[in-house]
């Protein structure tokens, strides 16, 4: 608050505010960011929650000031930041269209223009002419889409809103900032979704606390990104369980900690054990730090393969031949229960997965190409 | 201080924003930035206005009719205060409900335009740190909504100069031109106050105090005195000429406050202006902070 009023009057008076220096219990939310977008390009920014890209976004938009370093730039900027920006509840869609249109700055004669294409594609039916305090959430984000997407802009700054609407309406978004795109729109997105970063950015910026680490592929910034979120201070090696008062595993073997997608995986384990175990169940599971929560499976039982366990000094060996995960940090999950149930073995194995050239999914298919003469 | 400066360059212009020291670049290009911007929104001023109007007006039944009551009210009390004889008006030539209620009419200009300039920007505050859009324009079209109320009270006025079958000097019809100053000096602060207040809500809620507090001070229901403090405060209070003057000339036809009017008009148009550059060169700061 005092800030405030000291750098309202400083600016006032005309001494420049110092801006640069920081004050107590000020930070900066932004720090040494250069970068340069040119005409037609589309620039994604990711990062996790309070680094800093939403700030960055609104200082492109010129809604704040840089404190120190210049922003230039060059055409309208438009933003989909918020959606329905300026709506009443009491005004009708149609009142509503105009005040938005207006603040996103459209003139006049650009409104009436428009104004078919925007009622056409909100595609709200009657609705339009009734207060919009009665639409639907995803009414109310129709509309105000469908305003802001007719803005035009030749810089179109998107915040995290591309999730907007049903299936067929945000087909209907991506369509038309494709159209825009292909005459030459520049966009800058802000997403946590990675596939839309995947498929919209030609390069990525990657925010943590304020800096910014720029990546001109892809692939490689949204593994900077997964990463930031695994704390692999415990990447090692996990053992639960090794086995009980009669038998050991220990002496593990794999056949190599970074892989590429495809590759087989190999695990072997020696192990002694007093006894026979028969009909074990044998359990491999892989988690991918892409997609947390859902996992990949190899269990013996399903392939209706009995395994028993000798006893003895035995080296088991698991393999599963191609695992496709791309560009990820895993997790390998070797599991073995006997017959009825009881726990021997529980380790856990960090592995990477290396990205495939050209590729961004989450996992990497090979598929088989022929060409044959047709008559 | 930061600096917005547009350069045409082939087909696009380019806006470079940077801290730096705005007034280096002298008033000149301040102005022409603050006139450019200004034309370039009057749809939006006019959509804003629209906006705010529908929003009242709609599911109401007095609907325009509440401009009226505000006024009416205070006058009405004043009117049954000074028929009882408990509130002394002073000499006053005119039918004293006309006098109470122009006055009230007037003075309803400043003291509810400057609430709602203060105001604007605040309860817009989630629009503009969303969009980057003029605020200027916010603070504008908030007057206009008390221009209009304005219009709205001089019909009624209209109906109390038939019912007292008073005849007007000539010059009422310039009411419109007369209460201009007043609209600059309501504007300017407005500026002023809406900045601050973005920053220290304390201003907006201590303004409604504060300007009734004013009313009763300025000799606006009742005729100047001419002795006392209050008559020395009266002599320095620009209000006190911008609103009674233009009263005084609707109804009367001549005022001795001339020279008074002119100079508190001058004064109007010169806070309107320095609040207006201080409003541009420091606008971005509120989106900041509100």
């Amino acid at each position: 608050m005092l800030y405030g009023l000291k750098d309202i009057c400083r600016n006032t008076v005309g001494l420049s505010s110092r801006s640069d220096v920081l004050r107590e219990y000020e930070f900066w939310a932004v720090n040494d960011v250069s970068f340069e977008v040119r005409r037609g390009e589309s620039v994604g920014i990711i990062g996790p929650n309070g680094s800093g890209k939403t700030t960055l976004l609104k200082m492109l938009n010129g809604i704040f000031w840089p404190d120190k370093g210049k922003i230039t730039v060059r055409g309208r900027v438009g933003a989909l930041i918020e959606v329905g920006a300026g709506f009443h509840p009491m005004l009708t869609g149609r009142e509503n269209i105009y005040v938005n249109a207006a603040i996103l700055g459209m003139s006049k004669a650009e409104t009436q223009a428009k104004f078919e294409s925007i009622v056409e594609f909100a595609d709200i039916g009657d609705f339009l002419d009734t207060p919009v305090k009665h639409y639907s959430s995803g009414m109310f984000v129709r509309l105000g889409f469908a305003v802001a997407v007719h803005c035009e802009p030749d810089i179109l700054l998107v915040d995290e809103v591309l999730a907007v609407g049903d299936e067929g309406f945000q087909n209907k978004c991506f369509n038309k900032i494709g159209q825009l795109r292909e005459q030459g729109m520049t966009t800058v997105l802000v997403s946590h979704n990675m596939t839309a970063i995947s498929n919209f950015s030609e390069k990525v910026i990657l925010m943590d606390k304020g800096i910014a680490h720029h990546f001109a592929d892809v692939a490689d910034g949204v593994k900077k990104y997964h990463d930031l979120f695994k704390n692999y201070g415990d990447a090692t090696f996990k053992k639960i369980n090794s086995g009980n008062e009669n038998i050991t595993f220990f002496d593990e073997s794999i056949n190599a900690r970074v892989l590429c997608p495809g590759d087989p995986f190999c695990i072997s384990v020696e192990y002694d054990s007093v006894l026979q175990y028969n009909d074990v169940k044998i359990e491999l599971v892989i988690l991918s730090s892409h997609d947390p929560g859902a996992y990949f499976q190899a269990t013996n039982q399903a392939y209706g393969k009995k395994i028993d366990l000798p006893k003895g000094r035995n080296r088991l060996t698991v393999a599963i031949e191609d695992i496709p995960i791309n560009n990820a940090m895993a997790e390998v999950i070797i599991v073995i229960w006997t017959k009825s149930n009881e726990l021997l073995l529980w380790w856990r194995i960090p592995v990477e997965f290396k990205g495939m050239i050209y590729a961004t999914g989450n996992n990497f298919l090979k598929a088989r190409y022929e060409i044959e003469a047709a008559q | 201080m930061n600096e917005r400066s547009r350069v045409t360059n082939g087909l696009r212009e380019a806006i470079t924003y940077e801290p730096d020291n705005s007034l280096k670049k002298g008033y000149s290009a301040i102005f022409r930035e603050i006139s450019k911007e200004l034309k370039a929104n009057r749809w939006l001023i006019f959509q804003l206005f629209k906006r705010d109007f529908l929003a009242i007006y709609k599911q109401s039944f007095i609907g325009i009719m509440w401009a009226i009551i505000l006024p009416l009210v205070t006058a009405g009390t004043f009117v049954v205060l000074n028929g009882a004889g408990v509130f002394n008006a002073g000499s006053i030539s005119v039918p004293y409900a006309l006098y109470a209620v122009l006055g009230i009419a007037i003075w309803s200009l400043f003291s509810t335009g400057l609430i709602a300039g203060a105001n604007s920007l605040v309860t817009a505050g989630a629009l503009i740190t969303k969009i980057n859009f003029s605020k200027k324009s916010l603070v504008i079209a908030s007057m206009g909504q008390i221009v209009l109320s304005f219009s709205i009270q001089l019909c009624l006025v209209v109906v109390l100069l038939a019912y007292y079958r008073f005849v007007p000097s000539a010059a009422i019809v310039l009411i419109p031109l007369l209460v201009i100053p007043l609209v600059l000096f309501t504007l300017g602060l407005g500026f002023m106050l809406s900045l601050l207040n973005s920053i220290l809500r304390d201003i907006g809620n201590m303004l409604s105090v504060l300007v009734t507090f004013l009313l009763f001070l300025t000799p606006i229901l009742y005729a100047k005195p001419t002795a006392g403090v209050l008559a020395v405060f009266t002599t320095y209070n620009p209000l006190y000429y911008l609103v009674v003057v233009p009263r005084d000339l609707a109804l009367i036809g001549t005022t001795s406050a001339w020279n008074g009017f002119v100079l508190a008009s001058a004064l109007a148009a010169g806070i309107f202006l320095i609040c207006l550059i201080i409003f541009h060169l420091t606008e971005t700061r509120v989106a900041e902070r509100v």
